[in-house]
């Protein structure tokens, strides 16, 4: 059984050639998934047009229902891009080296998933063609957002986190871009040229590259918080029941960790799988993101107790309705799929035996995420169906129009992956390098841990690092 | 207020910020609807379908919740905890509760948008403003009587087929897809009310502006006016029924007094007061 | 207006006229140089408009709604030449109020399914013709028609037209004019008349204490239900009156009923018995006003007989019969429930009955007002002159027929078969507005202009306080120019008939003016004719002055028959009456089917309604589809599930269902007049629609009912509140 994160005697070479190489040659299958991707995005595309023409009524969105799948799908998204920040920064900063080979195609997912989740709010809107109005531009009439409205916030949270991320991603990737460009060949030379920002290796560079990397990761770590906290505050400073909880920014957080863990499981097998990862991918890597996992679904299904808990003990007995109605109303099957999937099948994480399967591991990483999907469709639904009036209690199913524009958002994000995994390296290889060579030299990880923050630095005496060379 | 004296005077700065300011306003326009006497006619409904350009939507789409309802007659039938009991039939009758826009002065649609499209006008009224609105419908969830609607559709060329186009009110537009719209309180009338008073070079009395709903009401039972008029008709019923605007609970001197508002204690603070519904036993 | 779509020929028309239009549109293909001569008409409208005309301010003008034969007097609301809307008109029975028929009566108005043009039969369809070739036919057809050859069947006709209409038929030499409505209380208008010697009695809501209402919907469909409404906040204000509703299903008048008791249709007068035997029994009620036999009739409708016929609780009687003693004086009303029914007059007797034992008539009924003018007065509507008709057509008495404000083909039940029946009928003449199913079996189509297009006259059938004669002004021009009034096509009828005294007047306005300006000085008030012209029309009424009336009492006798049960149809289908579709007519406006109902709130269909208990014996639940079979046919509707009917009953609603009547009407819903058993109430020989039986059935379909609204309940929720009417009389009591 393989107990070690990665094989230390691994040649330097070897890892430059297995990243490269899956950047090149794209198979049948490769090409088999960005078609299918392409067609998912092509519903959505041909529903949005649909819906831009004839308003948001063929979306099935009604009086009471004014958001449903657009605004759940959105906050899903958003939340999946919490996997990128708490690997590379959190994880950065509490020198868990682990991540290290992950850690890329997590920050990817973190940028796509923004750029998913950005669509949502612009899909929804009744007049789209406006939507430039909840930015703060210079007006000749004066003309001002409303700086109370949580959605301004939203904007303005989102394109922050979407800007810092895409930039975390992008300086990360500096080092092992130059790799690329000194073995590329036409435009992707240029390409990487002109992105590696002329990155020699020197020791200047890596100062600095520290320098900003920290710094970055500083930044980004409330940053993401405060995204979903704000994304939650869309419905916490609300007053309606089942929105209006006080628990909603922790809760919101977890839960975004929670799928974004759960969808690196994903991609991390799926990777391993189709890019022959297996020696930096390794199943004591997975164990450890599945028991990191395991942790944040007990903090979650926490929180959901502490919520029902107080709602259930509390006085106000709309909200209290609101909750039996979910419990056994109309929505109680994908209610309790819900919990089911968030709460109860992650214990299949706490497994060792099936930590280690991947096919389980792939199939239980999906549910998870259905389950947090799920989650945010009985946030916004069911208090829509349910509120104070009773006049306007009323249950409305999304059409095919919104699913397919739910559906597409997949294929959008699946796209945008696709892209990257063949265009720049899906694995950090300066840093796969750093945590072989911290194995080599202490044989330990406890060790490594211990010794991380001065190891980075070259040591006296040592070979001269050929990192990026 | 400088800072020291806000912490020094808390809970009465909270209080008049609880007070929705309204006392500066010009006027503040409100509403009185005896229960009592509404029958649950829907000429209301209706009038307001043809004063404010509300589209007929169909059967399919009424049915899927996208019509324009403005002003609402909902109808609910007793129930036991409410003083009614499980006999055979429904001896008490229906009650009949009209739902329009409430012009809360704490409107928590107001805070919500993005856009700044529904704001507070200086007449006591939540207006919005079609033009602005880009349809994130934020409003219409954050509303707890459920009283905006969006435009899921264009109406106008189905709702209107010629020569039906005709009857629409100029005073006011048709509404396109992707924009919320509410009751207004005939905002229309009321500025027709205020120019012809100008004109005149008086003040606005009370009776000079009235809703649509208000006026076609065959029993009278909707009556509009202004609140910063003392001596109109909505404020001596409010008066006589001690309910006050920027209050979420009401102390009166007779518990047995009708006047309430629909869903007062989440602090809405709605300019519509409803009179309790009376039935023998 | 919608959108931006400026005509383009109203375009051309603008730049031609302000003479740049030849500069900057040659080359098209329409005419670009309009001269001014051409386009005076339009230039100088606009250089000299009406006085009224202001642009963007709205003028006020009087006229009256023809929505019902209520006959409010409205103000509509004209801007740039368009009528926009309706008021009340404060000075007339209505008061400012309307109902939201009048309301919806602009769209009947602006109508896009109005007939534009005279249609006449040709190979078997209609097809348009021009008025010249209109009245050629008219003259071929019924020129030479005999004496007594050619009949009239209308809707409630009154005031002027109704005169001309009488001028004409005595030309012709026919007396026979059918007036036909399908919604009507002739059976106890019958019973007023032989009691009290006053078809239509005032009915004083505001002075009673108590009303005890058997089927009558004076707040949605009974007479003059605005009217009402303001008498109802008289009696529900100050020393608030009790409200006790009897009728087999909740009628908005129901909805609003301190009591709602659920009686099976048709044995209301038993009810109204058992009442009158408690308030002898238990409250020792002075019974001299009554006969012996009424009195012995009375003792014998206990407690427990009532009960067993009517399925009227006997706590239920005794409660009505308390809120009637303790709430003097009160007021017993019979509606259509009551009335249309096979024993319909014995029914509306014995309530009557109560009148006189509670002592009723002249405190809460009183006379009304006979007015100045006979020849004006409105005559009303009543179903008998649909069976009376149908006869005659049968028998083949008419060889013209002339249709007006009726649609008798739609309303009518499948077994009168009036349309085959009609189609015996050689000429056909229908005079409407829209292509009804009436319409549609006409020969000869002559359209008529809205009423709001056209001048008139119309005297309300009830008449309780000040006689008032109501005027119709046209509020725009018409929408079609061949559109006509039926005042000018009954003018036009007449001159063409020679008849003496009409071929002085160019159109029904100067015939109108002329007959205004000769009404007596006491009418007139002094005033000259143009003057009094001039505030008729401003005030949009004419209050004739009227002699207080006097009433008799003179009871007859009271039959009631036992009920039965009929095992093979075990249900009552109750054909209920609300005031949305009201008869049908108003089916083919798109607020009104949008509107829901007021009771079920169901919207743009038909629906069944059941007791709870009768769905679970039905097996059915909201929304199902039900087969109601009859002996006549059957109909399939859904079910909507209410403690607001009798459990015996099923009720659907009439007005829906229509084959034709434009966009908005065809095709949705059904229509329970079709399949109602042949039946009539044998004194008045009035169709009683009550009476039918049916067997319910599950079809197995299901579909969601378009019903507005989510939870029936409050769910604990004050939205509602209630106050018991001790507390409200104490705090605001007179």
């Amino acid at each position: 059984m393989q107990t070690k994160d990665i094989n230390e005697n691994i040649a330097w070479a070897k890892i430059n050639e297995d990243v490269l190489r899956s950047m090149e040659n794209p198979r049948m299958g490769y090409w088999v998934a960005v078609v299918c991707c392409v067609a998912m995005v092509m519903c959505a595309v041909a529903a949005e047009i649909y819906q831009y023409q004839v308003g948001m009524g063929p979306a099935n969105l009604n009086w009471p229902h004014m958001w449903d799948l657009y605004i759940a799908t959105f906050v899903f998204w958003i939340g999946m891009s919490h996997s990128g920040t708490l690997l590379s920064a959190i994880l950065h900063i509490i020198q868990a080296d682990w991540r290290k080979p992950i850690y890329r195609f997590a920050e990817a997912m973190t940028t796509f998933s923004l750029m998913t989740a950005g669509l949502f709010p612009i899909i929804h809107l009744g007049r789209v063609w406006n939507m430039y109005w909840v930015l703060p531009y210079v007006s000749d009439r004066g003309i001002w957002p409303n700086f109370r409205s949580p959605l301004v916030w939203d904007a303005f949270a989102i394109t922050t986190y979407l800007t810092s991320s895409a930039l975390f991603l992008f300086i990360g990737m500096i080092p092992d871009l130059a790799i690329c460009r000194d073995s590329a060949r036409g435009w992707r030379q240029k390409l990487y040229t002109v992105l590696s920002l002329g990155w020699q290796g020197d020791d200047r560079q890596w100062r600095n590259f520290r320098k900003i990397y920290l710094l970055m990761a500083c930044f980004l770590i409330p940053l993401a918080v405060s995204v979903h906290s704000i994304v939650s505050a869309d419905f916490a400073m609300s007053i309606m029941p089942g929105w209006h909880i006080t628990t909603f920014p922790p809760y919101f957080v977890a839960g975004a960790l929670y799928s974004g863990c759960a969808a690196i499981i994903t991609l991390f097998i799926l990777l391993r799988y189709f890019f022959r990862f297996d020696e930096y991918m390794t199943i004591p890597i997975l164990e450890k993101t599945c028991k990191l996992t395991f942790a944040i679904a007990m903090v979650w299904s926490y929180l959901n107790i502490i919520e029902f808990a107080a709602t259930w003990y509390g006085h106000d007995m709309v909200a209290k309705e609101l909750l039996i109605a979910k419990f056994v109303g109309p929505h109680a099957p994908y209610f309790w799929m819900m919990l089911f999937c968030g709460s109860v099948l992650p214990f299949t994480l706490a497994f060792e035996k099936l930590r280690r399967h991947l096919p389980t591991m792939f199939v239980v990483s999906l549910f998870l995420n259905l389950g947090m999907w799920l989650e945010r469709w009985m946030i916004v639904t069911p208090t829509l169906s349910f509120s104070y009036m009773p006049f306007a209690w009323d249950v409305m199913w999304p059409s095919m129009v919104q699913w397919a524009i739910v559906f597409g958002s997949f294929g959008w994000f699946g796209l945008l992956f696709l892209v990257f995994v063949k265009v720049f390296p899906s694995v950090s290889m300066y840093e796969v390098k750093e945590m072989v060579f911290h194995r080599r030299h202490y044989h330990s990880s406890a060790l490594a841990n211990q010794f991380h923050r001065r190891a980075s630095d070259p040591k006296p005496g040592d070979e001269p690092s050929k990192e990026g060379a | 207020m400088s800072l020291k004296n806000i912490l020094e005077n808390w809970s009465d700065y909270r209080r008049t910020a609880e007070d929705g300011g309204h006392h500066d306003y010009e006027h503040m326009w409100a509403m009185a609807i005896d229960l009592n006497k509404c029958t649950g006619c829907n000429a209301c409904s209706v009038a307001c379908y043809a004063e404010n350009n509300l589209p007929t939507v169909g059967k399919k789409r009424m049915m899927k919740g996208q019509g324009m309802h403005w002003l609402r007659v909902e109808r609910y039938w007793d129930e036991p905890d409410m003083g009614g009991d499980e006999k055979e039939y429904q001896e008490r009758g229906g009650s009949f509760l009209p739902m329009m826009c409430q012009q809360c002065n704490a409107a928590p649609c107001e805070p919500v948008c993005p856009v700044a499209a529904t704001y507070h006008t200086p007449d006591g009224l939540n207006a919005q403003v079609y033009n602005r609105c880009i349809g994130s419908r934020y409003c219409s969830n954050n509303c707890p009587y459920r009283l905006r609607y969006f435009n899921f559709y264009s109406y106008y060329e189905e709702s209107w087929p010629e020569p039906l186009n005709m009857q629409l009110n100029p005073d006011l537009s048709v509404r396109d897809k992707g924009v919320m719209e509410k009751c207004t309180f005939c905002v229309q009338r009321i500025r027709v009310g205020k120019d012809a008073a100008r004109r005149e070079g008086r003040e606005v009395h009370d009776g000079d502006v009235i809703t649509a709903c208000a006026q076609t009401c065959p029993t009278e039972a909707i009556v509009f006016g202004d609140m910063m008029d003392k001596s109109s008709k909505v404020s001596k019923i409010w008066a006589a029924h001690e309910v006050e605007l920027g209050k979420h609970e009401q102390h009166k001197s007779d518990p047995d007094l009708r006047g309430y508002r629909v869903l007062e204690g989440l602090n809405t603070d709605p300019c519509v007061t409803y009179l309790e519904r009376v039935r023998e036993a | 207006m919608s959108g931006n779509d400026i005509n383009r020929r109203d375009f051309m028309k603008f730049m031609g006229l302000g003479g740049v239009g030849a500069a900057t549109l040659s080359g098209c293909d329409m005419p670009t140089t309009i001269t001014l001569e051409e386009g005076k008409e339009k230039v100088v409208a606009y250089l000299a408009p009406e006085e009224y005309a202001i642009p963007g301010i709205g003028v006020y003008f009087a006229s009256t709604c023809q929505q019902c034969p209520s006959g409010c007097g409205v103000h509509g609301r004209i801007r740039e030449g368009r009528l926009l809307k309706l008021e009340g008109n404060p000075k007339a029975l209505n008061g400012r109020g309307l109902c939201q028929m009048g309301q919806a009566s602009v769209q009947s108005h602006y109508n896009p399914d109005r007939i534009m043009q005279p249609m006449a039969r040709k190979g078997g369809s209609l097809q348009p013709v021009s008025w010249e070739e209109a009245w050629q036919i008219m003259g071929e057809k019924v020129s030479g028609v005999d004496q007594g050859r050619s009949a009239w069947f209308t809707g409630t006709v009154s005031g002027h037209q109704s005169k001309l209409l009488d001028a004409l038929n005595q030309a012709w030499g026919s007396k026979e004019h059918y007036v036909y409505e399908a919604v009507n209380n002739a059976v106890g208008e019958a019973v007023n008349e032989a009691v009290l010697g006053d078809a239509v009695p005032a009915y004083r809501l505001d002075k009673a204490k108590s009303i005890l209402s058997f089927g009558a919907d004076f707040l949605g469909t009974w007479m003059s239900p605005v009217h009402f409404s303001r008498e109802y906040v008289k009696f529900r204000t100050g020393d608030r009156g009790v409200l006790v509703q009897v009728e087999p299903k909740m009628s908005l008048t129901g909805a609003n009923a301190d009591l709602w008791v659920a009686a099976r249709p048709g044995t209301e007068g038993v009810v109204a018995l058992g009442v009158a035997n408690v308030l002898l029994t238990k409250h020792q009620v002075n019974g001299n006003s009554l006969t012996k036999a009424a009195l012995d009739l009375i003792a014998e409708y206990n407690a427990s007989k009532v009960t067993e016929i009517s399925g009227v609780g006997g706590d239920s009687l005794v409660r009505i019969a308390n809120y009637l003693k303790d709430n003097s004086p009160s007021l017993v009303l019979s509606g259509e429930s009551a009335n249309n029914h096979a024993n319909g007059y014995q029914n509306a007797m014995a309530i009557m009955m109560l009148n006189v034992l509670l002592g009723n008539v002249g405190k809460t009924i009183e006379a009304s007002n006979s007015m100045a003018f006979k020849d004006l007065k409105a005559k009303r509507g009543n179903s008998r002159a649909l069976l009376d008709f149908a006869k005659a057509i049968d028998a083949g008495k008419y060889d013209v027929v002339f249709f007006m404000g009726a649609n008798p083909v739609y309303t009518s039940p499948s077994h009168l078969g009036f349309a085959d029946k009609l189609a015996k009928v050689p000429f056909k003449v229908a005079l409407s507005m829209f292509l009804d199913e009436t319409t549609l079996a006409a020969d000869l189509v002559l359209p008529l202009s809205s009423p709001y297009e056209e001048w008139g006259t119309t005297v309300a059938p009830y008449q309780p306080k000040n006689a008032a004669l109501s005027m119709s002004q046209p509020l725009m021009n018409p929408l079609s120019p061949e559109t006509k009034s039926l005042g000018d096509i009954l003018l036009s009828m007449l001159k063409h008939h020679g008849v003496a005294g009409y071929a002085g007047y160019d159109d029904y306005y100067s015939y109108l003016r002329a007959a205004l300006a000769g009404m007596p000085a006491s009418v007139k008030a002094g005033k000259s004719g143009d003057e009094f012209w001039s505030a008729s029309v401003q005030r949009g009424l004419i209050n004739a002055p009227s002699s207080p009336g006097s009433l008799k009492i003179k009871l007859g006798d009271i039959k009631q028959p036992g009920y039965q049960a009929n095992s093979g149809f075990p249900m009552h289908l109750v054909p209920s009456t609300n005031q949305n579709m009201y008869d049908g007519r108003n089916a083919n406006l798109s607020w009104l089917n949008e509107a829901p109902d007021q009771v079920s709130k169901v919207f743009w269909d038909s629906w069944a309604e059941v007791h709870p208990k009768t769905a679970a014996k039905l097996g059915v639940k909201e929304g199902d589809f039900v087969k109601i079979e009859s002996d006549q046919g059957a109909i399939e509707t859904q079910i909507y599930i209410h403690k607001g009917v009798h459990v015996d009953v099923i009720a659907v609603p009439i007005g829906r269902g229509h084959e034709e009547y434009g966009r908005y009407a065809k095709g949705v819903g059904v229509n329970p007049l079709k399949i109602l058993s042949p039946a009539e109430d044998a004194e008045s020989g009035e169709l009683a629609s009550y009476a039918t039986r049916v067997k319910v059935t599950k079809t197995g379909h299901s579909a969601d009912l378009s019903r507005l609204g989510g939870s029936e309940r409050q769910v604990g929720r004050r939205l509602v509140s209630t106050v018991a009417a001790s507390v409200f009389r104490r705090v605001e009591g007179a």
